[in-house]
Order: C-alpha cells, then structure tokens, then sequence
C-alpha cells in the first residue's frame, strides 16, 4: 500500500520538474512548448554519456548547464523574434523542434534502450512503515519538492521574481517600468528548459532511456498543465501529485484502464472548470 | 466560384483523375499518388478545423484510426455487411465527434490543442491495450467481403482503381464543403471565429457552429481513413498515434488554410518529397521539422497562399499593362 503511495510521489515529483518548465515558459512567452518534451529527452541522454564519461553527480549539474544555455538560444533566435506572431503558429514551430530534436537523439545514440546505473551513494533502501523503500526514489522526491519550493520562493520572494510575475500578467507595462523583459524571457526559458534537462537525469537511473520517453512524459505533462490551468505554478504541482498518484493507485485497483485515468481525469477538470484547476487567463 | 462552377470544375478534377488513374502503368507511382490522395482527404479535415475554427488538433489521427477500427470490428464481428460498417464509421464517428466537440471547443486556444492530444492519446493506449478486440499493437486484418455496394473488392483494390476512388473522395469532399462553406453556415463559422464575442453580442450562437464544424472535419477524416482500411486492408495502432496527427498538421501548415485545398496540397508536397529524399528518408523528421519551421516563418500562409499571391500580382500586372497604370492606380485609390 505504502509503496504505491510512494512510487506515485515519486512520478508527481518528477512531473512537478517538467511541469514547472512549461508553465514558467507559458507563463512569459505564451507558448506551449511542445518540444519540451524532446529537450527532456536530449537532457537525459546527454545526462547519460556525461555519467559514463565521470559520474551521476557530474551529470546532474552538467546536463542542466546545457539545457540551460540552448534554451537561452532558444528564446534569443526562435520566441523573441517570433513574439509578434499568432501563438498558435509559434506552437507549430516547438512541433517542428520537435521532429528536429528526435531526429538528432536517434542519430546520435540510436534506437536502443539505454539505462543509468543508480548512483552507488543512493543504491540503498530505507525502511518506512515497513516497507523497504529505494534511497534514490527518495531523493527523487526531495528534488522535486525543492525545485517547488524554490521556484514559489524565488518567485514570491526575490525582486527578479516580481519581474517574472508582473512581465506574466503584462509584458509591455512591465517593460515601460524599465524592465528588461527580453533578457528576463531569455532567462526564464533558459531556466524552464535547465529544468526540463534535470527531469531527464533525474528520471534516467529509473525509467530507461529510449526515443519514446519524450512522447511518454510529454503528454502527462500536457495532462497536468491543462487540468492545473495553463501558466499556473501552484496548479501544476497540485495536478503532478495528483496524476502521480492516480496513476500508481490506479495501476492497482483498475489495472485494465490504469492508462486512461488520466485522461478521464483532464475531461472531468474540464467539464466544469474550461481554464483548469487555477487557470483563469486563456 | 458559383456552386455551378464548382460542380463544373469537380466533373473537370474527376475526368482528369480517371485519366491519370489509367495513363500511368507503373504500380509504385499509383500507390504512391493513392497514398497522397488518401493523406490529402485526411489533411483536408484538419485544416477544415483550422480554417473555419482557428482550431490546431493535435489529434486528428484519433478520426483516421478509429474508422480503420470501427470497419475492421464490425466487419469482423459480422453483425452488419461491410457497407453498413462504412457508413456507421463516418456517421457515427462524425456524431461522437460532435458531442466531444460540445466539450472541447470551449476550451480555447493552445489548451484545446492539448487537450486534442491528450484525446487522441487516449484512444491510441486503449487500442494498444485491449488485445481482445483490436489485436493490441500488431493490429488487425481488415477481412473484406467479395463485393462492396456491388463492386468486386479485388477489382477495387487495384492501385489504378484506388486512386481514382481516393481521388474521388477528395474531389467530393472538396466540392462539398466549398458548396457548404458558401453558405450562411461558412460566413458564421468565420464570424466566430475570427471574434467569438463580437459574434455572440450579435446574436449568433456560438457553441453550436464551432462543434458542428469539428465533427464535419472528423467525418472528413473518417473518409480517409475509410479509404486507407479499404488501401490496405490493415489497422494498427500506429494510425492512432499522435505522430500522424502531427504530420497531418504539417502537411496543414505546409500547404496553407487561406484556400480549401491547400491542405491537400500540402499532403501531396509532402509524399513527393518523401519520395524524393529516398535515401536519406531516416533522416526525414529532421528535415521536415525543419522545413516547417521555415515555412511558418518566412511563408505562413504555406503554399496555396505564396500561389495565390503570385497569380494576384500577374493577374494585377496584366490589368495594368492593358488599361495603363494611372487609370488603375487612382481606381485602386479610391477603392480603397
């Protein structure tokens, strides 16, 4: 019983890293990055040939550094100079990212399965209640809620933040108040793709890497934001534990349609709350 | 157009179709301009929603897969003949996408795309899950009877003959919804779509159009999803996925919404480019990825749109050639 609860905080906690990317991208460019989904994959796998070459820890802080720094280039060359432009056909062009970047992850380590040995200092198993319980799940959990908690700090906190949260609601006011709202985008995609790259090391050592985790996490996540509201943080966490744990209780008690609970979830959402959970912007 | 034009220039598309169907001997070419065809209907269903709705499904494979399914149960299952099953699979198919629509069309913009995905999702787990019925990820046969509305299946299947009855599915579905779209229902459609609220303070309901036209653009790709079971006689759940329903939106954007047919166009690019690259078709995701990309940028009306334009400037340039530049630059002035 403790253990489903456990593996479900475990997915919610890896989603909460996903989710908190699209939403703090969202949340300033208005896009719904599709590609999101790919860069996780491309930090996973580049998360992989640096723990070959050194080790997990390397890898940790590593692969998000490089995220961090295409996703720089990605606003500076693709969000920026496409701001103006319908967000529908911007969303269109993370789709054509996308394809790009499977592309490029195929050709470069190919189709076969490939896994990250879990880092020997966490190779051990707690017992909880009983139950015999893998450190590095644990660890999983604690990222996760630190990347929430520092995320709502910085936000609630920090002057930078304030920024973000004013440039969210209102880009060109922001802007007249003398804020740099370009170079603040360039930082916040840059961030939420780091993030999207410390999803995939982390997920690495316990979920195997392959061509399709992109399309696997991707929708979940897509899930989450839209059941949490387009654009909100706090909605996102919430909808990632839930859907964490519905789907390992559900793979439980309704092993048959443990695949579709999420997506009956998203509907009932909808059917009475259009803009999600805390959405109230479109 | 007037709709005698439009009826005029479908009986043109449909003799130049069965010319071609017969004009060409070689098999791979047929199977390849079918393919394109079949693809150019389901695209056509895409754009329909973007071009009235201002919609971007990211799950339209849902529509081609599920008619694929539908034929391929009821037929195997023999409670009804194998026409009925057609018909079952685009009706009922455009009815259930109806109600989904009253739901989803609420949901606006980049959500409702997600939200799309997700759907369509769903549906590709739960073909790839429930092995009794559908025969889970190695698909399933499509057991055609002898005949179909009277013709001999075999004869059917021929690649000349499946081209034209692709081709003449797409000719069709093009005259219709051009006909339908002319009509008052095409100028409300456009008129919610392009300000839902203005649309509404004018009386217009605004639910009920937008869902009607996702369920006419999930019949549409029923259609070609009727013709892709009939093609290959084979379902499985890569039909379903969402991949295909990216590449129906590429084939969208690659073509252009601003004409009915673009989409098609788009379609046809695509596999002729496909067949083009040939060798270096691994590498086709990136290379498509990227020429969306291009597209979107530099011509984001696609291709029908670039068309459109050139042949508006010549037409321009003729008139001013003939009746001088003046004259027509101070009509222009004050046209305007």
């Amino acid at each position: 019983m403790f253990i489903h609860l456990f593996n479900g905080m475990t997915y919610g906690a890896l989603l909460i890293i996903m989710c908190s990317g699209l939403a703090l991208i969202y949340g300033l460019r208005r896009v719904v990055n599709f590609a999101h989904g790919s860069l996780y994959m491309l930090g996973a796998y580049i998360g992989y040939t640096v723990a070959l070459k050194t080790n997990f820890w390397v890898a940790l802080v590593a692969a998000p550094a490089v995220m961090a720094a295409l996703g720089v280039a990605l606003d500076r060359w693709g969000f920026r100079l496409l701001q103006d432009r319908d967000p529908l056909s911007v969303v269109l062009v993370t789709f054509g990212l996308l394809l790009v970047i499977e592309d490029l992850v195929v050709s470069i380590w190919g189709k076969s399965n490939l896994s990250v040995p879990t880092p020997p200092a966490l190779a051990f198993s707690v017992d909880i209640f009983g139950t015999s319980v893998p450190a590095y799940r644990i660890g999983v959990i604690v990222i996760g809620l630190a990347v929430a908690v520092g995320l709502t700090l910085w936000l609630r906190r920090s002057r930078a933040g304030l920024y973000v949260r004013a440039a969210s609601t209102d880009p060109v006011t922001t802007a007249m108040q003398g804020v740099n709202t370009d170079a603040l985008s360039a930082f916040v995609v840059g961030l939420g793709t780091a993030l999207a790259g410390l999803a995939g090391v982390v997920a690495a050592p316990f979920l195997s890497l392959s061509p399709s985790m992109s399309s696997d996490v991707i929708i979940d996540s897509f899930v989450v934001v839209v059941i949490g509201g387009l654009g909100s943080l706090a909605g996102a966490f919430v909808a990632a534990m839930v859907l964490g744990l519905v789907q390992a209780f559900g793979a439980v008690w309704l092993p048959g349609a443990s695949v579709l609970l999420p997506f009956v979830l998203m509907v009932a959402v909808l059917l009475f709350r259009p803009s999600g959970l805390a959405g109230s912007r479109t | 157009m007037t709709n005698l034009r439009m009826l005029a220039a479908a009986a043109v598309a449909l003799a130049f179709g069965a010319m071609v169907s017969h004009g060409f001997e070689s098999g791979r070419l047929l199977a390849l301009l079918t393919q394109a065809t079949i693809y150019s209907v389901f695209a056509l269903g895409v754009g329909l929603l973007l071009r009235q709705n201002g919609m971007v499904s990211f799950g339209h494979a849902l529509y081609f897969g599920a008619a694929g399914y539908v034929v391929a149960i009821l037929i195997q299952s023999k409670w009804v003949s194998a026409e009925s099953a057609i018909l079952i699979a685009v009706v009922g198919l455009a009815i259930a996408a109806f109600l989904i629509g009253l739901v989803i069309v609420r949901v606006p913009g980049v959500a409702f795309s997600m939200l799309t995905l997700a759907i369509g999702q769903m549906a590709y787990l739960a073909a790839e899950r429930s092995r009794g019925l559908t025969g889970g990820a190695d698909g399933m046969v499509i057991e055609w009877p002898a005949t179909l509305f009277g013709v001999s299946v075999s004869l059917l299947q021929k690649p000349a003959s499946m081209l034209l009855l692709s081709w003449g599915g797409l000719v069709l579905a093009l005259m219709a919804l051009g006909i339908l779209l002319r009509s008052r229902f095409g100028g409300v459609t456009e008129a919610v779509r392009d300000n839902e609220e203005r649309a509404r303070f004018i009386g217009i309901r605004t639910l009920l159009p937008r869902a009607i036209v996702y369920a006419l653009s999930a019949a549409v790709t029923s259609l070609a999803g009727v013709l892709a079971a009939l093609n290959t006689s084979f379902i499985s759940p890569e039909s379903l996925h969402w991949s295909l329903s990216g590449v129906a939106l590429m084939m969208v954007v690659v073509g252009g919404t601003r004409l009915l047919w673009g989409p098609a166009l788009g379609a046809a690019v695509y596999f002729l480019a496909k067949d083009v690259l040939g060798e270096h078709a691994q590498h086709w995701m990136a290379i498509f990825g990227t020429a969306l990309i291009v597209i979107i940028v530099f011509a984001p009306e696609g291709l029908s749109g670039l068309l459109r334009r050139l042949s508006f400037n010549e037409r321009r340039m003729a008139r001013v050639a003939a009746t001088g530049t003046r004259a027509v630059a101070e009509r222009e002035a004050g046209g305007r």
